[in-house]
């Protein structure tokens, strides 16, 4: 009888031991007496190994790391929700989309008085760009960490939207000029007909649009360019009059499906555009067979790129450059628009949680001083990169082929890639601040087809393809505003039925086998979701930041 | 003595003191259950407020059935709890079906060998996650998939079909695939039931000169029938859990009148929008629903003498 | 009984198709995974890798075995699918054992109270404070306690437990036995074959967990489990992110499937090879014969 009792009660002392887990510091120091920080970015990322070569060093020359956990299989608001639940933040933080929920909960530290103390962090952005970080009490809680330039710009790679197209394609045209959507078409349409397959017998595809989830913006925001205007993203604004116009519902957009319709019934567009998933575009593209789409460099150009190029596929004519394409010829393209983009909407941020406020923002500042910048991205001298007699870094073919191994990143590579950093050029004068700005890198990198391409159209690089253009005003991009908007306003309720319809419409649209019927079944529901509301909550933003950049002035 | 002939007024001391040992662990049990299933109920709150993560649960301002309004007059939740209820009984018929008749003829296979080589391998894709599944079925349903050129290949259809850019055949690709990755697994709490039949009973019914299938009638399918039972119950209950991987990895723009579920609504419309109120009442409805189902289908058993939930 | 013969010998044929055509499509998935494991990750970009590896190469299972804390987490993970394991198939028998005792005074309550959480959810936040405020967060226990029961595996040990026969509990209550005994000595050994089944799930379920170590150890590196630390590699190396300024911002952060595919291959390993051990239980019959009338 006793047993019986005392069995469940040991069940239950047994459980109390599993329980007791160890109690979680906020700011620790190593055996070294490194300071160790926590943080926490609500973006997918790659974690720094333990042992990694290059984070030591940093330690050993600013006194402190910081190991860096990033959004596993949540969205980052349920991510940020949580910590906000809970109450116990890392010590430093990036909330990515949930970082106006940090903000309200008072999870950050407000910044404005430390901001002086520190060099660095204070020559970051200008006393404009401060300003544009104020949230609406006035403070400053977190530093945006990607869109700063310093010194001149060095840009070799559109890392953005456009047509692409093979070289294989304008080679065989004699390089013609193309600036306009239907010379584009035109010339795939002739070419395919003249050379309808690859070496080895693969047939073409001649235009294929991938449309997956969000990354459908390769069939939906081509009429903002093809107009002239630049990547604002959710919306066209005209620097004059700063009026907020919809692209969707243009001539141009009109013009554009209208075309893509046509291109479709002629057997040019993939009829598997609509329900292919991203691998199998990248699949695609990376055989060849692909002459022409439209995309942002980033999402084909690191995978299906490097497919090409080590299947030989560069030797075919294979790789992609982009071409300067408008609605009419007398309209200017501004496909790639110079300097950096600010993004207000997040940044990396102080938590309340830290306890060591000044010595984490010590630790932003360390790492924006040239020396470690450099280690961050250009690595060890004479280990990840060497310097010439010009005093100009340069890597080896090995260097190169190390520095993109997933394995040797982990273990040698660091980074800090959600901290505050530069492009352009080095304090030094001479070398990029980063490798993929370097000239020299860029052109040992080139294939022959490439290069007499480019020389064809009086190009060094693929920006001088298209031309650069200035940013249109202080409101740009108005994305960075467009991204906050959830559900809660009326205006980012519209926005959210306008994708999911636009997402089931669009591809009908360019299915349909009468162009007018369809277009007009799409504009009736695009209507019923009030549009206008939308633009007028980018309207009131735009003047707003207009407003506020010219209280500086 | 029995329970039933007991009067309520009576409380039965003699059995308390006989079940002492069944009721201690059922008040621990009771204790650990609602510390860890009903105690987090207190969340269902969210739902009827305008949660804020700075003010918390019980700080965040009232709004009533604001929500559960919103659900229900939006069109395109009534078309998901459609396409929701849609698979969920397709999955389920389909899976439920394969995975008894894999388990019966995998019991009927003799020699033992094969018979645990073939186990072995049907439950493997169960290990695969949903995005390697449903790339493969991709890739085998694509213009120039295998399914394509075979069905060319005997004149069946004179041109590919694009099968993910039409509504109808959305539903039977999303069982096809449950069916394809979870029979293996599914059919193992069969064949653990089968085990528990006497092998006397088959000894009988040889003797009484039945064949493979009427052994199979009425020895092995009256045996592992309650297993069958409680588990068709269970399911019925989960019918609206049909899930959100697969359909958000094989859905696309074009069909997703069809292949939305109510959790990527919640998804789409609550979570990633930071509005936790609707994904709580949203859970609210599926809850409600599920209990509602499982009472009924409690009852239909209790009323024909099954096996029940309780 | 020539008919018999007949039919029984069409029956074995139909069967021996079925299984083969059975294996062979349940088998190419896996097989199909293998292969694409073994090939070089930029070339398996362009698909079209079905049985074989086209650009053999092991350097995604390189990948995978060199991410930073594996070990730590490949500890962790043996350590909870062990001892969840073990303490789940003992609770939920016990509460079995209670709930099919056909005289237990709140058999029916008892029932519907775990049959309800099957359908019932706080959601996670509620959830995250309980957890927190039990002292669950950041600590080993987080992996074992809240699942421990669970109504489903409670379930199919019931129904077993209900196929024994009530003779035999009753002989045994004649010669003394209390409820204790009757569990261990009678109960429990014959349902070896259900216990065998719910642990591979518990097992399974516990070896392919990573969302417990995400949510609640998130900030504790040392208590991260196997399957955590390949889903945080296959987030960093895939593009699982939903927005296009992120993927902008971390150029050449996508790599391919085959690590994903390596990945899959090394965690269904194990449980392949612990398989042979419980399928005894299961796959051929005990004789419960002698024992049952």
């Amino acid at each position: 009888m006793r047993r019986s009792i005392v069995s469940p009660l040991l069940v239950i002392a047994m459980l109390t031991l599993l329980t007791t887990g160890c109690a979680k510091k906020s700011v620790s120091t190593d055996s070294n007496g490194i300071k160790v920080f926590t943080a926490f970015f609500a973006v997918p990322g790659s974690e720094i190994n333990d042992d990694n070569e290059i984070q030591a060093i940093i330690a050993k020359k600013t006194g402190a790391k910081v190991k860096e956990v990033w959004l596993t299989g949540q969205t980052a608001q349920e991510a940020i929700g949580t910590f906000v639940a809970g109450g116990e933040y890392p010590d430093l933080i990036d909330g990515g989309d949930g970082q106006q929920q940090l903000y309200a909960s008072g999870a950050l530290v407000a910044l404005d008085d430390y901001i002086d103390k520190y060099p660095n962090i204070k020559n970051f952005f200008n006393k404009q760009q401060w300003d544009a970080l104020k949230q609406d009490d006035g403070h400053i809680y977190w530093i945006p960490q990607f869109s700063n330039i310093k010194g001149e710009e060095k840009t070799c790679t559109h890392n953005d939207e456009a047509f692409w197209i093979q070289t294989r394609v304008l080679k065989w045209a004699g390089y013609p000029e193309i600036k306009t959507m239907d010379a584009y078409f035109n010339l795939i349409e002739s070419y395919n007909a003249a050379n309808p397959t690859l070496a080895d017998g693969t047939k073409n595809i001649p235009y294929t649009i991938l449309c997956d989830d969000w990354r459908y913006f390769c069939l939906e925001n081509a009429p903002q360019f093809l107009d002239g205007y630049p990547n604002d993203g959710a919306a066209m604004v005209n620097p004059v009059t700063l009026e907020v116009m919809d692209y969707n519902t243009t001539p141009t957009a009109v013009k554009y499906f209208n075309k893509l319709n046509e291109e479709y019934k002629k057997g040019i567009v993939d009829p598997e555009s609509f329900t292919q998933s991203y691998d199998e575009y990248i699949a695609k593209v990376s055989t060849g067979r692909v002459l022409g789409m439209i995309d942002q460099w980033w999402d084909f150009a690191y995978t299906a790129g490097d497919a090409i190029k080590q299947a030989g596929l560069d030797d075919q004519g294979c790789e992609y450059v982009p071409l300067p394409i408008t609605i009419s010829e007398d309209v200017k393209n501004q496909w790639h628009c110079s300097g950096g983009v600010l993004n207000v909407a997040s940044g990396i941020g102080v938590t309340t949680s830290c306890k060591d406020v000044e010595g984490a923002l010590q630790f932003i500042n360390d790492l924006l001083g040239q020396e470690i910048h450099d280690l961050r991205f250009w690595g060890v001298k004479d280990v990840d990169y060497f310097v010439d007699d010009k005093g100009e870094y340069r890597r080896t073919t090995e260097m190169r082929d190390r520095s993109s191994d997933t394995t040797y990143k982990a273990s040698h590579t660091c980074t800090y890639s959600y901290f505050p950093q530069y492009s352009g050029t080095s304090d030094d004068g001479i070398n990029a601040n980063k490798p993929e700005g370097q000239g020299s890198e860029f052109f040992d990198g080139l294939s022959d087809n490439l290069k007499e391409c480019f020389a064809a159209y009086g190009a060094e690089t693929y920006v001088d393809m298209l031309g650069t253009s200035e940013a249109p005003g202080v409101w740009y991009p108005i994305w960075s505003f467009a991204g906050t908007l959830t559900t809660g306003t009326p205006g980012g309720l519209a926005n959210e039925k306008i994708t999911e319809v636009k997402h089931e419409y669009l591809p009908r649209v360019v299915m349909a086998s009468n162009f007018e019927t369809a277009w007009a079944d799409y504009m009736k529901v695009y209507e019923a979701c009030n549009p206008e509301l939308y633009i007028s909550e980018l309207q009131a933003e735009v003047l707003k930041r207009v407003e506020a950049a010219s209280k500086i002035k | 003595m029995h329970l039933a002939t007991e009067s309520r007024w009576n409380i039965p001391w003699k059995e308390i003191k006989r079940q002492r040992v069944l009721l201690i662990w059922t008040a621990i049990i009771v204790i650990y259950g609602i510390v860890f299933y009903y105690l987090p109920l207190a969340g269902w709150a969210m739902a009827f407020e305008d949660y804020k993560p700075k003010d918390g649960i019980f700080h965040s301002a009232f709004i009533g059935l604001k929500k559960f309004e919103m659900l229900f007059s939006d069109k395109t939740f009534i078309r998901v709890i459609r396409n929701t209820l849609a698979m969920g009984v397709l999955n389920l018929v389909a899976s439920f079906v394969m995975a008894i008749i894999f388990a019966i003829l995998l019991n009927e296979m003799i020699a033992q060998g094969y018979k645990k080589i073939v186990q072995t391998i049907s439950y493997l894709p169960h290990f695969l996650s949903w995005i390697i599944v449903t790339g493969i079925l991709h890739d085998a349903l694509s213009g120039s998939g295998i399914v394509n050129e075979l069905l060319v290949k005997f004149n069946l259809i004179a041109s590919p079909i694009n099968f993910f850019a039409h509504t109808n055949y959305f539903w039977p690709i999303v069982a096809f695939a449950n069916v394809w990755k979870e029979t293996g697994w599914n059919a193992i709490i069969y064949l653990a039931a089968i085990t528990a039949i006497d092998p006397n009973l088959y000894e009988a019914a040889m003797i009484d000169g039945a064949g493979r299938w009427l052994k199979i009638k009425h020895v092995t399918i009256p045996g592992i029938r309650p297993t069958i039972i409680i588990l068709l119950l269970i399911n019925v209950g989960n019918i609206l859990n049909a899930g959100f991987e697969i359909q958000y990895l094989l859905g696309n723009g074009l069909i997703q009148s069809v292949s939305q579920t109510i959790d990527i609504y919640v998804l789409k419309w609550g979570i990633s929008q930071g509005d936790y109120a609707l994904g709580t009442a949203a859970g609210i409805f599926k809850s409600l629903v599920s209990i509602i189902l499982i009472v009924i289908v409690n009852q239909i058993a209790k009323h024909n003498d099954q096996e029940r939930l309780f | 009984m020539k008919k018999t013969i007949m039919a029984d010998s069409l029956f074995r044929t139909f069967n021996t198709l079925f299984m083969i055509s059975f294996v062979i499509i349940t088998l190419y998935p896996i097989i199909n995974t293998l292969a694409i494991s073994l090939n070089d990750g930029t070339d398996a970009l362009r698909g079209g890798i079905y049985l074989w590896p086209r650009k053999f190469s092991m350097k995604n299972y390189y990948t995978v075995l060199h991410k930073n804390n594996l070990i730590t987490g490949a500890f962790i993970t043996v350590a909870r699918t062990v001892t969840g394991t073990v303490l789940s198939v003992i609770t939920n028998a016990i509460l079995a054992f209670i709930v099919s005792r056909k005289r237990f005074l709140f058999r029916k309550q008892l029932s519907l109270f775990w049959v309800v959480t099957m359908y019932v959810n706080g959601g996670l936040i509620p959830t995250f404070l309980l957890y927190k405020g039990l002292g669950l967060t950041n600590s080993f226990g987080v992996y074992i306690i809240p699942g421990m029961i669970s109504a489903f595996n409670m379930l199919v040990i019931r129904t077993y437990m209900n196929g024994i026969p009530d003779s035999l509990e009753e002989s045994a209550q004649l010669d003394g036995a209390g409820y204790t005994t009757i569990f261990l000595r009678i109960i429990a050994p014959l349902c070896k074959p259900v216990f065998a089944t719910v642990a591979l799930f518990v097992a399974v379920g516990q070896w392919n967990s990573w969302f417990d170590a995400m949510l609640f150890n998130r900030m504790s590196a040392h208590l991260t489990t196997l399957q955590y630390e390949l889903m945080k590699l296959l987030s960093s190396v895939t593009n699982q992110s939903t927005s296009a300024e992120v993927m902008k911002n971390s150029p050449g952060s996508v790599t391919p499937t085959s690590v994903r595919a390596a990945a899959t291959m090394i965690t269904m390993l194990p449980i392949i090879c612990i398989y042979p051990f419980l399928q005894k239980y299961f796959v051929t019959g005990l004789t419960l014969g002698g024992v049952k009338e």
